[in-house]
């Protein structure tokens, strides 16, 4: 793993961390403000601050450090959370991200300075109201933009001017031993260490300490032993031993000290030859009220006695640690991360391996083992492993839904409108490709909401609405796809404008005759706006075209449902992957097509005269009360040789998004099976009607039938005829 | 079920000046929840020799260590379901983590902070963002 690696995997973090942190703060907004909610803010702050530091991204590094000393602050309770408070903080996270973005390389440093301040500012304002009794240390930190303490030198930990002094008390001392001949030649200085029973708490052990100092140079000259008594009376946990060390000018006094820094008053240490051996601390006695944190070392004069002499063993644990938050959120569960290449490397082998497994059926099938155990349950794995590799790809909506409430906190404050957002089904999973590619048009669709359906407040008012807007998301399963809906409750489509414009921009016929369903469609049409000032919130009339298109592209459908003064919703509907599907196999003619299962309602075989013809071209069945326009497949595609009597072939009625149901004329249903979605536009090109192609067992190509589009433009197609 | 990786010492190993705890490798777990630190303390760690698993909160380090032997374990404080300083307490309530040389990741180097990881019962501290050297240089300091 080199560094880009790990720098990956820490963007990858941030997204998350920022994720977490904007749910929490929502949570905050609406009136949560249990210390786990700012904890998760906080810990999403300070793990970006974390990996800012570690890899030198400076700016954030000192946006995190500031807004993670204010969070700190509020869940201390030191800042009380007011709803001006969580606008600032949530601010501050949106500059957070661009920080973020900018680190990745993606924008700009952002300009933080004036936030800063106010973050600042809240600490500092908060600070004089606060409960608690000493404010100003956290006041002093807060005004510091700097991050000092984070630098992983800890200056101010040493004195620097005391350690020179130190020194020079060291040779002095060095002068006066090099006279008694006593100790070696090079050596400047002693120190004198005696352990005590903290140096053996908490898995602490003296030994190494004092094989570090003979590493740095330094040479036992002494072990003092008189201090341990009789057998009977020893306790092992006691330190009745001390050492004497003799070490070279050229080692600082810190180096010895920073060797005991983790033991702190659990060991004593004093500097100079003349001085004398600290005494032996019993355990008993050291058990005593707790005192305050032991003094930095080095701060103190030279050649003294220093540090630790009185200071009890560590206090009792206080209750500042504990088991957070049980139920853990399932996106914290347990996980590994995969480079997404190689998880696409086994989707497509697993792809391969259904048509393969689909081959090796039909072979067998052609020499009458059809019905074999064994293959049955290689039917069955291949099933299982695709529904595991598909699983793993699949990633809860969420992160889509949770740059949400960024864009729309931004349209508020371009709009001026009051939006409530409502969220629901975030949880619900679906391919991480159709993920990447939702946001463009969700962020679309949303923008159009709010620009174009949701109402000012005083024209929400006047209809007798709530003054502030409510955007609904949600997302669910249904029957092998998802459904995503944004709705607003708004004003909804206004059809007259929709119809006048399109005529206007000479979309439509002046006297066509459309359906609501119809004119609803139109605001898709390439280069139409309705909107009587372009903002620039929706943008020129170029947006949702290209959302029609996004969406489609990703194998879904686009539908719209509005009622006017009540509001708009737009449904996505979406595959649940893109790669491989379920799909009835038919004949028609020489050809052999995919009809996808998700849009098979059911099939039949009609009986002669059920059909019945409908003017030149159009024919239609009564299919249990309900009549139903039938589609011979064969026109759509052009095949030869198929049955034209419908008494002949099989109906399959199929459901589509735009023009309702449909039965689709074929020759014969061959088999149900799955199949590995293959792009025609990637191969070929975009044809109409069709959705793909297929590899089918027998190693043919098949066409995937693209029923929404065939229907609706056959259905036109006759229309047209018989208007001719 | 688990989440944590073990990772095998790089085959390039640096000969390191320190034989003394070199004679079997030394284990160490790191406890983080965030990915990226706990990358950066497996590179850091894994270059001079030293074998790394991982977890990613406390209860994650708990059920891997009730299975595995380690020697040394560095853990973060702050982290979901169970923090650093519960974890801490939790292995050093019973006999065999007592004197387990146990490393807390902080990011502030006072008095203060140091006075209470050592009350939690930590061997000691490592200051984030940290530096490899100070990093290997504080296990050796503790690695029994």
């Amino acid at each position: 793993m080199n560094a880009d690696e790990i720098q990956a995997i820490f963007f990858a973090e941030c997204e998350e961390s920022l994720a977490a942190a904007e749910q929490g703060l929502a949570a905050c907004k609406a009136g949560t403000h249990d210390h786990d909610t700012i904890n998760a803010v906080f810990r999403g702050v300070h793990s970006i601050k974390g990996g800012a530091g570690a890899f030198g991204y400076i700016a954030l590094q000192g946006f995190t450090h500031t807004f993670e000393t204010l969070l700190s602050d509020v869940r201390d309770g030191t800042v009380a959370i007011t709803d001006g408070l969580i606008d600032l903080m949530l601010g501050a996270l949106d500059t957070l991200s661009d920080h973020v973005a900018a680190a990745r390389g993606l924008g700009e440093t952002p300009d933080d300075g004036a936030l800063q301040a106010e973050l600042t500012a809240a600490m500092a304002a908060n600070a004089g109201v606060a409960p608690m009794p000493a404010p100003a240390p956290v006041v002093t930190a807060a005004v510091a933009p700097a991050f000092d303490d984070d630098d992983g030198e800890p200056l101010s930990d040493f004195d620097f001017s005391a350690m020179l002094d130190d020194i020079a008390g060291a040779l002095d001392a060095a002068g006066a031993d090099s006279t008694s001949g006593d100790a070696p030649v090079d050596a400047a200085w002693a120190v004198k260490v005696r352990p005590h029973a903290g140096a053996m708490r908490n898995g602490s052990e003296p030994l190494l300490m004092l094989r570090e100092i003979l590493d740095l140079g330094g040479q036992c000259v002494d072990c003092d032993v008189s201090q341990i008594p009789s057998l009977d009376t020893i306790d092992p946990g006691t330190g009745y031993l001390g050492w004497t060390f003799a070490l070279p000018s050229g080692v600082a006094q810190a180096a010895v000290t920073d060797i005991f820094d983790f033991v702190g008053d659990g060991c004593s240490l004093v500097f100079g030859d003349a001085t004398p051996m600290p005494p032996v601390r019993p355990q008993a006695t050291s058990i005593k009220a707790a005192s305050p944190p032991a003094t930095p070392l080095a701060t103190l004069p030279s050649s003294a006695a220093v540090a630790g002499a009185e200071p009890p063993i560590a206090p009792v644990p206080a209750p500042t640690s504990g088991v957070a938050t049980p139920p853990a959120p399932p996106a914290m569960g347990q996980s590994i991360r995969i480079e997404l290449g190689k998880l696409d490397k086994l989707i497509d082998a697993v792809g391969e391996l259904v048509i393969a497994q689909a081959m090796m059926a039909q072979r067998l099938a052609g020499d009458g083992l059809a019905v074999t155990e064994e293959l049955t349950m290689l039917e069955g794995l291949t099933r299982d492993i695709q529904e595991s590799a598909m699983a793993i790809r699949a990633q809860p909506i969420g992160s889509v839904f949770s740059r949400v409430p960024r864009i729309l906190r931004e349209l508020t404050s371009s709009t001026g409108k009051h939006v409530r957002l409502e969220v629901s089904g975030e949880s619900t999973e679906l391919d991480k490709t159709v993920i990447e590619r939702l946001g463009e048009p969700l962020t679309h669709l949303i923008r159009n909401a709010v620009d174009h359906g949701i109402e000012p407040a005083e024209a929400r008012l006047a209809a007798g609405k709530s003054p502030e807007g409510t955007l609904t998301l949600s997302a669910e399963h249904r029957s092998g796809r998802i459904l995503i809906r944004i709705g607003d409750d708004g004003k909804g489509i206004d059809r007259d404008r929709v119809l006048a414009k399109a005529v206007e921009k000479g979309l439509v016929a002046p006297d066509a005759q459309l359906s609501r369903e119809e004119i609803d469609q139109l605001i898709f049409a390439p280069g139409f706006s309705t909107a009587q000032t372009i903002t620039n919130v929706s943008g020129r009339g170029v947006g949702m075209d290209v959302v029609r298109q996004n969406v489609k592209d990703l194998g879904g459908r686009i539908t719209i449902e509005s009622e006017p003064g009540k509001g708009t919703t737009f449904t996505l509907t979406l595959p649940l992957t893109l790669a491989i599907s379920d799909g009835m196999v038919v004949n028609v003619g020489d050809q052999t097509l995919v009809v996808p299962l998700a849009n098979v309602v059911e099939s039949l075989r009609p009986e002669p005269g059920e059909v019945k013809g409908l003017g030149a071209n159009r024919a239609m069945i009564n299919v249990r009360g309900r009549f139903i326009p039938v589609l011979p497949l064969h026109i759509a595609v052009g095949a030869a040789g198929a049955v034209e009597a419908a008494e002949h072939g099989v109906l399959i009625v199929v459901e589509t998004e735009g023009a309702g149901r449909a039965a689709l004329l074929v020759d014969a249903i061959c088999d149900q099976r799955q199949v590995v979605i293959k792009s025609l536009d990637t191969h070929y090109r975009s044809v109409e009607g069709v959705a793909g192609a297929t590899i089918l067992g027998d190693g043919r190509v098949a066409l995937i039938v693209d029923v929404d589009g065939l229907v609706a433009h056959s259905l036109a197609d006759i229309g047209l005829s018989e208007a001719a | 079920m688990s989440n944590f990786s073990e990772t095998q010492p790089a085959p390039n190993l640096t000969p390191t000046s320190e034989p003394a705890c070199m004679n079997t490798t030394t284990r160490i777990l790191t406890v983080d929840d965030s990915p990226s630190m706990r990358a950066l303390l497996n590179h850091a760690l894994t270059t001079q020799g030293f074998d790394v698993a991982q977890a990613e909160d406390g209860l994650a380090a708990l059920d891997w260590l009730a299975l595995n032997e380690v020697d040394v374990v560095i853990t973060d404080i702050n982290m979901p379901r169970l923090d650093g300083f519960g974890l801490i307490e939790r292995l050093r309530e019973g006999s065999r983590h007592r004197d387990r040389p146990i490393l807390v990741l902080t990011t502030e180097s006072s008095e203060e902070k140091k006075a209470r990881a050592r009350a939690a019962g930590a061997t000691g501290w490592i200051v984030k963002p940290f530096d490899p050297a100070k990093l290997v240089a504080a296990v050796r300091r503790i690695a029994h």
